[in-house]
């Protein structure tokens, strides 16, 4: 095969040169009738075409009242040549500055926002206007607001360009909802934040129920409502096991029937009992000025911690409570 | 630097230690220093007390009004508790050995545990409670207590009597009438029942200092122990918590206020505490719930770093001892600036100046 193979390649040899050959015997002949050259272009002696020189930026022909809209209408990439701002981006090296625009990988990677202007939002709102309704003039301000429509539901939509329109994101929905708004006693309220859980947030006042279980939208907002409402009736029902309420379960420090009560009842019954007085009774003793204010102090160091004033308060009550002057 | 100024001779006279005073110092015996602070003092004020040949403490507020306080007992009430409480080194355990000196020299009997947080940790041998079987005992640390506080109160534990008898073992019992230093004894001599003899003496105590015999100080420093949790295992790798303790049951009874004739001076500490964070100064933080509802009603007592005069005074007092080297440490730069790297804090101070 090889043998076979080698007169091939010889002969192919011999028929590229001829070929070239040809192509040499030919080409001075269509040279000539070639036209000349454009004044416009440069040709070098090798005869290709080099490019033309960059002409100057667009920024230098922009004016400073221009519609800057119209230069950047949707979002694209940052083109340094139509950005009219000296902005630099970049780790300096040492004794530099930042990069230059030209040629910075850095701002392309970013997003910018240079299609949402507030002139350009401007002409947005203006254009949907259209579509919108008027604002309720009767409600003016947040607290009427919040008074007549005391739950607020947010969900949001998705537009893309895309093979399909929908997009799984759209069926969140969340029903935000102040718990003052809402007619709920004591117990039902420390019921509901019971149930609720991590859901309420204690310095806003605000129920928050974020549902996605649903595939639709509707579904879930049905959903949120059904849950509300089952709170609001679950917490004003009493279940008979909720007699067992410990002193660990309970929210915040409640002085009756406490060991505090018990301690200050004993100390007091003993000192009465050493100076032989033994005409008040209980109820009596726990009704005086001075186990009031002793009570107030406990329920404020229990409930707000240890500070300067919650403790003087104490040592002042404790003070009264077993005459030490 | 006059004498006279920070110094205050006053061993007799301690009663008379009032507002005039504040900021001075006084000189404790050293014969006190012996019997009544044998287990007392903290360590860096015993070394302190060695390299000065003399111990001085200074008066200052928490103590003062704390004195006031004692001076104005009520003997026939149910007894108060008092609880310090302030900043690490701010001077609690100091201000609470001056109550202690106070009231060995009115003659009251001291019953002092230094540290209950030593109650608390590493601890060698746990045995079984003789007495009940649901208990431990710590034999170690209670045969130490009873030698200090026998060397505290020598001459009422021949005074006391015992109101039951107390078998000990098959040939060992204590009769009903015989002085308390017996007890002592056997519980000195007989490790194996140090902690019951603890225990009867701390119910000894609080049974008769009701009927006015004596007066009672109890003194407990870091009694935040008692309701914190222990570090200490059972064979099987279990936790036991501190009601288990033989000892730390007994001392929680004795701080509850069912009984009259004398005090009960606290202080609460996080130097030495577990599981407690280093920050932690506050009564309520350092005792839990459980404990603050069993000390309930109680003063607390705040100890805060010294004042601008109490400074001065101390410095005066380590330049006086040639303790303060440095020749810029009396002038006033050198001042300010032990002040701001101390913040006035006492424990603070004393370890810069050890440097100087």
């Amino acid at each position: 095969m090889a043998a076979a193979r080698l007169p091939a390649f010889l002969v192919l040899q011999p028929r590229a040169r001829t070929l070239r050959a040809f192509s040499t015997s030919v080409s001075p002949a269509t040279r000539s009738p070639r036209p000349s050259p454009s004044t416009t272009e440069r040709t070098s002696k090798y005869g290709r075409p080099l490019r033309r020189k960059a002409l100057p930026p667009r920024t230098e022909k922009m004016a400073v009242d221009q519609d800057w809209p119209s230069v950047y209408p949707v979002a694209a990439p940052f083109k340094p040549s139509v950005v009219p701002l000296p902005v630099r981006m970049g780790y300096p090296v040492k004794r530099g500055v930042p990069m230059a625009k030209e040629g910075n990988l850095e701002l392309l990677k970013i997003p910018n926002f240079l299609h949402l202007t507030p002139v350009a939002i401007k002409k947005h709102c203006e254009a949907l206007k259209d579509f919108c309704t008027e604002w309720p003039a009767a409600l003016d301000s947040d607290e009427k607001c919040r008074k007549h429509f005391p739950i607020e539901i947010d969900t949001t939509g998705y537009v893309s360009a895309g093979p399909s329109i929908r997009n799984p994101k759209a069926r969140v929905v969340t029903l935000r909802v102040e718990l003052s708004s809402l007619n709920l006693d004591d117990h039902a309220k420390k019921k509901l934040i019971k149930l609720v859980g991590d859901r309420y947030c204690k310095s806003t006042d605000v129920l928050t129920i974020k549902t996605d279980r649903c595939p639709l939208k509707r579904q879930n907002y049905d959903y949120a409502m059904y849950l509300l409402t089952v709170l609001y009736h679950e917490s004003w029902k009493t279940e008979e096991w909720e007699k067992k309420k410990t002193e660990a379960d309970m929210e915040e420090y409640v002085w009756k029937d406490s060991s505090s009560e018990k301690n200050i009842l004993e100390t007091l019954l003993q000192i009465k009992a050493a100076e032989k007085n033994l005409e008040l009774s209980k109820e009596e003793l726990l009704g005086t000025e001075a186990v009031e204010e002793y009570r107030k102090s406990v329920v404020s160091l229990k409930n707000e911690g240890d500070n300067e004033n919650t403790l003087s308060q104490y040592k002042e009550s404790v003070k009264r409570l077993l005459n030490l002057t | 630097m006059l004498k006279g100024m920070t110094r205050l001779i006053s061993r007799v006279h301690k009663a008379k230690h009032g507002e005039q005073h504040e900021g001075q110092h006084y000189n404790i015996s050293f014969q006190d220093l012996k019997t009544v602070f044998s287990h007392g003092l903290p360590p860096r004020f015993v070394m302190q007390v060695k390299t000065f040949n003399e111990a001085c403490l200074m008066v200052r507020r928490p103590a003062l009004e704390l004195l006031h306080y004692l001076k104005n007992t009520n003997f026939a009430h149910p007894a108060v508790r008092y609880v310090f409480y302030g900043e690490k080194g701010t001077g609690k355990t100091l201000s609470l050995c001056h109550s202690i000196h106070f009231c060995a020299k009115q003659d009251w009997l001291i019953l002092h545990i230094p540290d209950a947080h030593l109650w608390v940790k590493n601890c060698r041998d746990l045995l079984q409670s003789t007495y009940n079987k649901q208990r431990f005992d710590q034999p170690l640390e209670a045969s130490t207590w009873l030698k200090n506080f026998k060397t505290a109160n020598e001459h009422f534990l021949s005074q006391i009597k015992v109101q039951e008898k107390y078998v000990w073992n098959k040939r060992e019992s204590t009769e009903k009438g015989s002085p308390l230093g017996e007890v002592v004894e056997q519980g000195i001599m007989r490790v194996r029942n140090a902690t019951d003899a603890v225990g009867i003496v701390l119910k000894e105590l609080k049974r008769q200092s009701s009927l006015g015999i004596f007066r009672l100080l109890v003194a407990v420093d870091g009694v935040n122990a008692l309701w914190g949790r222990t570090t200490l295992k059972r064979e099987d790798k279990s936790p036991i918590a501190p009601e288990e303790l033989a000892f730390i049951y007994n001392l929680r009874k004795m701080v509850k206020n069912d009984w009259q004739g004398g005090a009960i001076v606290l202080t609460v500490s996080q130097t030495g505490s577990l599981f407690k964070p280093r920050k932690a100064y506050l009564p309520q933080e350092l005792l839990g719930k459980e404990g603050f509802d069993a000390l309930d009603p109680f003063i607390p007592i705040l100890v805060s770093n010294y004042n601008p005069k109490e400074f001065e005074s101390c410095i005066h007092y380590y330049l006086e001892n040639n303790w303060l080297q440095h020749e810029k440490a009396h002038t006033e730069e050198g001042k300010k600036e032990l002040l701001f790297l101390s913040n006035r804090n006492p424990g603070q101070l004393e370890r810069l100046c050890a440097y100087l």
